[in-house]
């Protein structure tokens, strides 16, 4: 098992119930260590279920998924989200926050449930709330809105505090659903250029799903989940 | 609609525990406790009693009956007011047996409650039988017992039917005045200190 | 730990409607509380109102009636008993001391109790105390009366002030003895029981100022001035009640017999313990019933929680998938929204609390004055917290509806939950 690899995927097949047709199909999928990966697809075609199953949220019926040096089927459900909270950062395409905390307080969640994330955040900055204020510099957001209840800040704030959120603590693997696709276009290619340069100066890997191809330039790979997913080719054949 | 159900059933619940209705009387007039099979339990420290060993031997407030042939009165006759009335006046003025000093024994009986501190019981009067201030003829001085609990006692009421356990004295004051001598009146009668007190269960 | 802290400031941020079902709560705590609060130091203050005393002797009328007038000053008599009656009964040789007691004036809205000093010297309450005078000594003129506590404080008097007393029970708008004032002569210790608003005046007293009245009215054009009442016959000829201690209070049946057989007179004599306890049947009921009521009002207020926070819950899905993404499990999420609920019910608690304080402190002087009912300003009694505990209790098992609906609800979302 190679050290570079960080998430791979083999024969991995999941059904809502048993009677069901698979809703995802996969033979073998890969992502390297740092690798930028865009995910493209209509809705439908099982992205959702994928992230959870990357997420450790979903179980498959069958096949392996091996994340890092551990291999998720054979992990519990508690082991599966405590493997979630330590390595790997979430991005939602809207909704990102907990409404009622401040900006810096959303950025440190990860950190309460990570002893992992909180060390290595303390070793980046000394303290957890220094490498959330951190994080937000870099992400191009006033100091003046760390304290700012979350729900009070506008769209494209909310989406770079959750960036800051999914990096804090260095996870190993970031997983973006759609998060430009709430913002206006000029602020689309802003958002990216950050959260690009935040993962790779994590060292983190980043799946990037996304509708708008246009974006897929600044990746290192361009997947299509009609190819990858076999379930979807079924489907969308017959 | 199943959690409206649920709520509804909760609330009717909660309600249902708090107005539990009081426990119907179990006891009519007259009705007196049974003693507990076998007699002494010395292992205990105490004797248990009935009632009967309060009245001492050769007491016998019907003696003015005993010689007399009812059949022979005729009705309305003087002679069997008179026997009526003289047994009456025995009773009232029934003797203790003084052989109960000290000792201490477990007695079951009813509560007639005295004296309250709050709403605990500091002392009360122990009767044989179910009634015994209300229809029937009071029971005579050889049978009630002035009881003083050690603690004062909670939720204690009237005709309560309870085993009452610690020493007792028979207490016979010499009459204060002449003319109670006269009358006979001594202030005679029982006394008991509550160790403890049980409530009667029918086995 | 850090599920109170998030739950708490959840709730804070829907304050207003978590603040709607905190004040149901709060109140039903309050009511709760408020009645069993009450109806423990009711029963504690009655009896406590008269202790060491073997019969109550009245009129035929009905053991707890006779009771309620003859201690409690509460309604009225039917009928008196006559002046020989009574000295019978006095004279029993088993009675070690009575006391005779006569109501029917008021003054000022309390009533007015003729007696001799006999009530000074054997009247006891609570457990066996005796009466105590903070000022002043029973009366011994003709015209003198000894106050209780609650009177002299509420109206104001001292010794050697002068009163009037009025014929009837009642406020205002009575007829009054106005030509015959009274003198105070004595103030009696605070007890607790009703003798702290009762004016107490001496037999004969009651007798002089009803000489020139007939029918409960004074007869016109006929007034005799207090001077001259001695030169009258001022025994009482009736009473209203009797309080009889004997010898033996094993004796008390025998007596008991005696007095209800009395041929002159239909006399009734009741143990005051006895009597009490059919006042509690009587009134238990109804305490039941409003222990009842109240217990579903603090269920319907815990529902209510339940149905708002369950209302809620469609809102927050996003919120449980951001939590869940960051790594809670599912059972932390029903540790949420149970804790919730808790923190609702458990201050609707403390507010309540708080607020039967207040009304306690409100009312006690009402109580006291209108009822001679001693209502205590305590903290919370062991019966009380087992009630707080339960309405915890019931508060955590509602709350775990909504605890479990999230957790399933979080489990079907995952992280993506289809809104």
């Amino acid at each position: 098992m190679s050290a570079a690899r960080v998430v791979a995927l083999r024969d991995l097949i999941f059904r809502w119930t048993p009677r069901d047709e698979p809703c995802v199909d996969i033979t073998h999928l890969e992502i390297g260590a740092g690798e930028r990966v865009f995910l493209h697809g209509p809705s439908g075609s099982g992205k959702s279920t994928l992230l959870g199953l990357l997420g450790g949220v979903l179980a498959p019926e069958r096949g392996s998924i091996r994340f890092l040096d551990a291999e998720l089927t054979q992990l519990g459900a508690r082991a599966r989200d405590r493997f979630r909270a330590d390595h790997v950062g979430f991005i939602f395409q809207q909704f990102n926050l907990i409404p009622y905390l401040s900006a810096i307080e959303n950025v440190l969640l990860p950190c309460r449930f990570s002893t992992r994330r909180g060390r290595r955040a303390a070793v980046r900055s000394r303290t957890w709330l220094g490498e959330a204020a951190r994080l937000l510099r870099q992400l191009d957001l006033e100091p003046g809105l760390d304290r700012r209840p979350a729900m009070r800040l506008s769209v494209g704030q909310q989406q770079r505090v959750a960036a800051a959120r999914a990096l804090i603590g260095q996870p190993e693997f970031v997983i973006a659903d759609e998060p430009t696709s709430a913002l206006d276009a000029e602020r689309q290619q802003a958002f990216l250029a950050l959260l690009l340069r935040e993962c790779s100066d994590a060292g983190a890997a980043l799946l990037f799903v996304s509708h708008d191809r246009r974006l897929a330039g600044a990746f290192d790979r361009e997947l299509a989940m009609p190819s990858l997913n076999r379930a979807d080719a079924a489907r969308e054949a017959a | 609609m199943r959690l409206s159900t649920l709520l509804i059933a909760l609330a009717l619940a909660v309600a249902g525990v708090a107005a539990l209705p009081a426990e119907p009387p179990k006891h009519r007039v007259g009705d007196r406790l049974k003693q507990s099979n076998g007699g002494a339990k010395s292992g205990h420290n105490y004797q248990e009693i009935g009632w009967n060993a309060l009245i001492p031997t050769g007491w016998d407030p019907a003696a003015p009956f005993r010689n007399m042939n009812l059949g022979a009165l005729s009705d309305a006759d003087v002679r069997a007011n008179n026997a009526l009335e003289l047994m009456r006046k025995a009773w009232d003025e029934a003797p203790v047996e003084a052989g109960w000093n000290g000792q201490r024994v477990r007695i079951p009986g009813f509560v007639v409650p005295l004296e309250r501190r709050d709403e605990r019981v500091t002392e009360f009067l122990l009767v044989p039988y179910f009634g015994a201030c209300i229809h029937v003829p009071p029971p005579p001085a050889n049978q009630i017992i002035d009881v003083f609990p050690n603690e004062p006692v909670p939720n204690m009421r009237t005709m309560d039917a309870v085993w009452v356990i610690g020493p007792i004295e028979a207490r016979r004051s010499e009459p204060k005045t002449s003319s109670d001598r006269r009358m006979g009146m001594g202030t005679a009668g029982y006394r008991m200190k509550a160790e403890l007190i049980e409530p009667y269960k029918d086995r | 730990m850090q599920w109170l802290a998030l739950a708490a400031r959840s709730a804070w941020n829907r304050r207003l409607t978590l603040g709607l079902t905190l004040a149901a709560v709060a109140l039903s705590v309050t009511l709760l509380l408020g009645i069993e609060r009450v109806r423990r130091d009711a029963r504690a203050s009655f009896a406590n109102s008269i202790s060491g005393t073997d019969l109550v002797v009245g009129a035929r009328t009905g053991p707890v009636q006779l009771v309620l007038y003859a201690v409690f000053r509460i309604g009225a008599a039917t009928n008196n008993i006559r002046w020989d009656a009574f000295r019978a009964i006095a004279d029993d040789p088993a009675v070690a001391w009575s006391i005779p007691l006569s109501l029917g004036d008021s003054h000022r809205g309390f009533p007015v109790l003729g007696t001799t000093p006999a009530y000074f010297e054997h009247f006891r309450y609570g457990d066996r105390r005796a009466l105590e005078f903070s000022a002043g000594a029973p009366f011994h003129g003709l015209f003198d009366a000894v106050l209780g506590a609650e009177v002299a404080d509420r109206l104001g008097y001292r010794r050697g002030d002068r009163i009037i007393l009025s014929h009837g029970i009642g406020g205002a708008g009575l007829p009054e003895h106005a030509d015959k004032p009274f003198t105070v002569v004595g103030i009696l210790a605070p007890t607790g029981t009703p003798v702290d608003r009762t004016v107490h005046v001496s037999l004969e007293a009651i007798t002089a100022i009803h000489l020139d009245w007939q029918g409960g009215a004074p007869v016109p054009g006929f007034s005799i001035p207090p001077q001259y009442v001695r030169k009258f016959d001022l025994s009482p000829k009736e009473i209203t009640a009797a309080l009889v201690g004997l010898k033996s209070r094993a004796a008390v049946f025998r007596m008991q017999r005696r007095i209800d057989d009395y041929a002159g007179e239909p006399l009734l004599a009741v143990l005051p313990g006895v009597a009490l306890d059919q006042l509690w049947e009587v009134v238990g009921t109804v305490e039941r019933t409003l222990l009842a009521v109240s217990a579903m009002v603090v269920a319907v207020g815990l529902a209510g929680l339940v149905a708002v926070i369950l209302a809620g819950l469609n809102e927050r899905r996003r919120e449980l998938a951001i939590l869940r993404s960051v790594g809670a499990r599912p059972g932390d999420i029903f540790l949420l929204l149970t804790v919730d609920g808790l923190i609702v019910t458990v201050l609707g608690c403390a507010v309540g609390v708080l607020m039967l304080a207040a009304l306690t402190a409100a009312v006690r002087p009402f109580a006291q004055s209108h009822y001679g009912l001693g209502i205590h300003l305590q903290l919370l009694s062991l019966p009380e917290l087992r009630l707080l505990g339960a309405v915890v209790l019931v508060g955590l098992v509602a709350s775990l509806v909504p605890g479990y609906r999230a957790y399933r609800l979080s489990l079907a979302d995952g992280l993506t939950p289809r809104l």
